[in-house]
């Protein structure tokens, strides 16, 4: 017998399940239905198929400025992000450091600041320093937002990785970076990449700090916001919304199963060597 | 596993891989928050005037009737917020890590995808869910249940909106600490002490929960703090009751006439309330985690 | 050639002396001689570069093009750039942390704040040649001290609008704002002016100069009244969609949402309380130590014809300060009353002021807003 559930218990845990993610899914496929109605008021009942919002969406110079400057700013901040997370997980799993949960404390930190406080200490600091608010100044906050998200990747799998690998390449004459090029890196790079698309995505939907200290350009978020108030504006953002959630949702889940299937195989590399 | 070679070396890479990052976080982390923190205390201020030392803010900040109560107000939601969705969510978590499913992880994704794409596009579904003319509203006049010009208004611009739509977006979140904690119980305790005799609720009570505590309270916590700040969501569907501490402290920034340095205090304080609830929570998790080992 | 030379030469130092004359008057007091040399070598440069207007969402190029259509016509070469600011408190801190502005656009309640904040200049009046047309009440409001240091342009009332089929008034009061009958269905303003208001319902003499008695009762009549309010609205859109959704049948709205409500179909009335609604108007500002006064001057000019007074009032619904001006909405001239050039002054309206304490009503207003 189960020791941790009745047949009961399943089948209702089972239904709660599925009832949970029909509830998470439902506003979901709401836009989706009304992204293809045909009125300027998203409301029962339904007056008939268009395309006309997606149309209206993808002439929209505004709107098409925005995501790009989003995506301008998500790519250089995951960079930054991971090329500082790829040096402090380093740090944190191969070497020993001294004063170790502080420094720990430190690099999390930025997971338990609520953004509104972030938002406005940036402000302050840009202000002081006289750094005018523009697209360097929102990737600098995303560049400390997605820091720990980074950290919290690689670490796991800088541990998971056999040292003895590594240490092989020591005896043999290699420098360290050598080492960490040709061993390393191609070893954590599925947990890189992985690092690098919850950077983008983050700093993608960032909407807070970004409200702050982006001066006088606008993200994608930030013009949805501005957008949410014009009701005539609404049923494009609703196309836009789908086409997004959507896009996303298969980068996440292509991004899991990529970074699965290849630290499995990278996996039997590491024991066959 | 090999065994690790000692070696003896000079750590001098050390401080060349933590120098840029730790370097990062104190230009762009703690000191920002130190400007804010002298700010509050009118050690440092962008306007002209009389500035030194003085605590008069931060002591009208405690007198004042209304600024703590409305942080009071807004734990109020964030605690009834992140009680609710972590309820809901062990069972969800329980299911993936204990039933024995065979597609776990595909199905932990499922339940955790929403919460990777666009935060605000959700709240935005809400908004046109939730409104007079909205999806709820009109589908209800449609089939009859309510009369047009009889909407239920409650369900936009107020405390519930704010509170349902917080609870939306962070419950495919909250499952996974919990999942983590699950999947890692060894069964064989379950097991051991079905042979003693215990039910499978008994089981659950004495050995399955307390174990799985350290994810409750992780969970708890990584709701708990960022609702608590919140304030595009109130902005958005909580109107003039759903206000929360984050939209004044917002507010005092933006709007009226620049009231900075309140504002800081306002900041400050829940950083430092944030910050205190963070220590605490960590500590009282590691003691635990050795035991269950 | 040499002669040509000579007349522009002339011309110039003619117009340098009146310009220096009305700067000596704001500037020279603080900045000294040296100031005065300073601001003396600067109108005798040729004015170069784009104009750097701070303003308001949707008078730039976001939709106001046509506003300064006329200078962008004569000065190509200066065409503006705009900076928004999200109120004249975030134009203040814009400006105290360094933005270079030449303009901007504060309202009429501002006025005397800024022209004593040592950061603005007034007006030479005789370079805009559309002054003569513009509302001499609201010129007057644009004054402190004799100096012109606020050209008004746009301008509307403050009042009640509300849906006629829904709402039945007990009086033609602000009242209404504060009526039980209609909890949550009531949408104020956000924005100290609330305060304002519960000072004119509660019959306070001054409501810009309350004392602190007298505020604390306006604050306590807000905070009590608070839990009838569904949003505090802060952009006119927000307005319309709450209207429009029927989320909200009773707001502070300006003449503009009553004329686009009735557009939408519903019935709304636009009230005028008894106790007098509060007129705004809009003042454009000049700063101090901006390197392009002559271009400023053209700009504000641009602004105040008859034609951009007309665009304005058609597109955006404002009253616009020329009195030449009319709309092609019927409706819209009702509403702002514009054959009555009194209309913004007693015994119509009270025209918003300088609040000296502007300060203790912000912390106020925030307070209503936490509780």
């Amino acid at each position: 017998m189960d020791v941790a559930l009745s047949r009961n218990g399943r089948i209702a845990l089972r239904a709660l399940f599925v009832l949970v993610v029909l509830f998470l899914y439902l506003p979901i496929a709401i836009l989706l239905i009304f992204s293809f109605n045909n009125s300027e008021l998203p409301a029962f009942p339904l007056s008939g198929f268009t395309l006309h919002w997606y149309h209206q969406f993808l002439t929209n110079a505004d709107l098409k400025a925005a995501l790009q400057t989003s995506a301008i700013i998500a790519a250089v901040s995951s960079v930054g992000a991971v090329v500082l997370g790829v040096l402090a997980s380093v740090a944190l799993t191969r070497r020993r450091i001294k004063g170790r949960a502080a420094v720990s404390a430190l690099l999390l930190s930025p997971l338990v600041i609520p953004y509104v406080v972030f938002g406005i200490s940036l402000l302050l600091l840009f202000h002081t320093i006289g750094i005018p608010r523009s697209i360097l100044t929102v990737v600098i906050g995303h560049v400390v937002i997605s820091l720990p998200y980074t950290i919290l990747v690689l670490v796991p799998r800088l541990e998971q990785i056999d040292v003895s690998l590594e240490e092989a390449a020591y005896d043999l004459g290699a420098s360290r970076l050598r080492t960490f090029r040709s061993i390393t890196l191609p070893l954590i790079l599925p947990a890189v990449v992985s690092a690098f698309l919850i950077a983008f995505t983050t700093s993608f939907d960032e909407y807070a700090v970004a409200s702050f200290v982006v001066g006088t350009r606008t993200t994608f978020p930030i013009y949805l916001y501005s957008a949410l108030r014009f009701p005539n504006q609404l049923p494009q953002v609703i196309s836009v919304a789908v086409v997004v959630i959507t896009l996303s949702l298969v980068v996440v889940v292509a991004a899991e199963v990529g970074r699965r299937v290849a630290e499995q195989r990278l996996g039997s590399l590491e024991n066959a060597g | 596993m090999a065994a690790r070679r000692e070696r003896v070396r000079l750590d001098l890479t050390t401080p060349t891989l933590l120098g840029l990052p730790v370097a990062w976080l104190v230009v762009f982390f703690i000191v920002p928050i130190a400007i804010v923190a002298a700010y509050s205390f009118d050690v440092y201020s962008l306007f002209p005037g009389t500035h030194g030392f003085t605590l008069a803010a931060w002591r009208e900040f405690v007198h004042s009737p209304v600024y703590l109560a409305l942080f009071w107000k807004s734990v109020k939601m964030s605690l009834t917020v992140s009680a609710i969705i972590v309820v809901l969510a062990y069972p969800l978590a329980y299911y993936l890590a204990l039933s024995g499913t065979k597609r776990k992880y595909v199905l932990l994704l499922v339940l955790i995808a929403p919460f990777l794409t666009s935060y605000l596009l959700r709240v935005l579904a809400w908004k046109v869910i939730l409104g007079d003319q909205g999806v709820i509203n009109t589908f209800l006049f449609w089939t009859g249940v309510r009369s047009p010009g009889h909407p239920i208004s409650q369900l936009l611009y107020s405390r519930f909106a704010v509170m349902l739509v917080l609870g939306y977006i962070w419950l495919p979140f909250v499952a996974l600490p919990i999942f983590v904690s699950l999947e890692s119980l060894d069964r064989r305790l379950l097991e051991a002490a079905s042979d003693l005799g215990a039910s499978r609720l008994q089981a659950f009570r004495r050995v399955t929960l307390p174990l799985s505590l350290p994810g409750i309270m992780a969970a708890f916590l990584f709701v708990f703090i960022p609702t608590l700040g919140e304030f595009v969501t109130p902005s958005l569907v909580g109107g003039a009751n759903g206000y929360m501490y984050g939209n004044q402290i917002v507010d005092l920034f933006g709007t009226g006439f620049p009231d900075w340095e309140t504002g800081s205090v306002l900041a400050i304080f829940l950083f430092g309330i944030v910050t205190v609830l963070t220590v605490v929570f960590t500590r009282f998790l590691q003691p635990r985690r050795v035991a269950a080992d | 050639m040499p002669e040509e030379k000579d007349v522009l030469e002339r011309r110039f130092s003619r117009e340098d002396l009146l310009k220096l004359a009305a700067v000596t008057g704001g500037a020279g007091l603080f900045a000294g001689q040296s100031g005065l040399a300073r601001a003396a070598s600067v109108h005798l440069a040729k004015e170069t570069g784009r104009l750097q207007v701070l303003d308001w969402a949707g008078y730039g190029n976001d939709g106001g093009q046509s506003m300064f259509a006329q200078y962008v016509k004569t000065h190509p070469k200066n065409k503006p750039q705009f900076t928004y600011m999200g109120n004249e408190a975030d134009a203040l801190a814009k400006i105290h942390a360094g933005l270079k502005a030449d303009l901007f656009r504060p309202y009429v309640g501002w006025v005397k704040y800024f022209a004593t904040s040592g950061l603005v200049q007034p007006w030479d009046t005789k370079l805009i040649s559309n002054f003569k047309n513009l509302n001499p009440f609201m010129v007057k409001a644009g004054q402190y001290q004799g100096k012109q240091y606020g050209i008004p342009d746009d301008w509307g009332f403050d009042a009640i609008l509300y849906r006629s089929d829904k709402v039945k008034p007990k009086a033609k009061s602000w009242g209404l704002l504060f009526d039980e009958r209609y909890k949550g269905k009531i949408a104020w303003f956000d924005d100290i002016e609330m305060l304002e208001i519960a000072g004119l319902y509660l019959g306070f003499k001054d409501t810009w100069n309350q004392t602190d008695d007298q505020l604390k009762q306006s604050q306590k009549l807000l905070i009590s009244k608070k839990h009838l309010v569904r949003k505090n609205w802060s952009s006119e859109t927000d307005l319309w969609q709450l209207f429009g959704s029927g989320d909200v049948w009773i707001a502070y709205a300006w003449p503009n949402d009553w004329v686009q409500m009735k557009k939408k179909g519903l019935k709304v009335v636009y009230m005028h309380p008894k106790e007098k609604p509060i007129a705004w108007v809009g003042m454009f500002m000049l700063l101090k130590g901006t390197p392009r006064p002559n271009l400023a001057h053209a700009y504000v000019d641009a602004w105040s014809s008859a034609k951009s007074a007309r665009w304005l009032e058609d597109n955006y619904g404002y009253g616009h300060a020329n009195t030449v001006a009319r709309p092609s909405s019927s409706d819209l001239l009702r509403a702002l009353q514009l054959t009555n050039p009194r209309a913004v002054t007693l015994p119509n309206a009270y025209l918003d002021r300088d609040i000296p304490r502007r300060a203790l009503y912000a912390k106020m207003w925030e307070q209503v807003k936490a509780s």
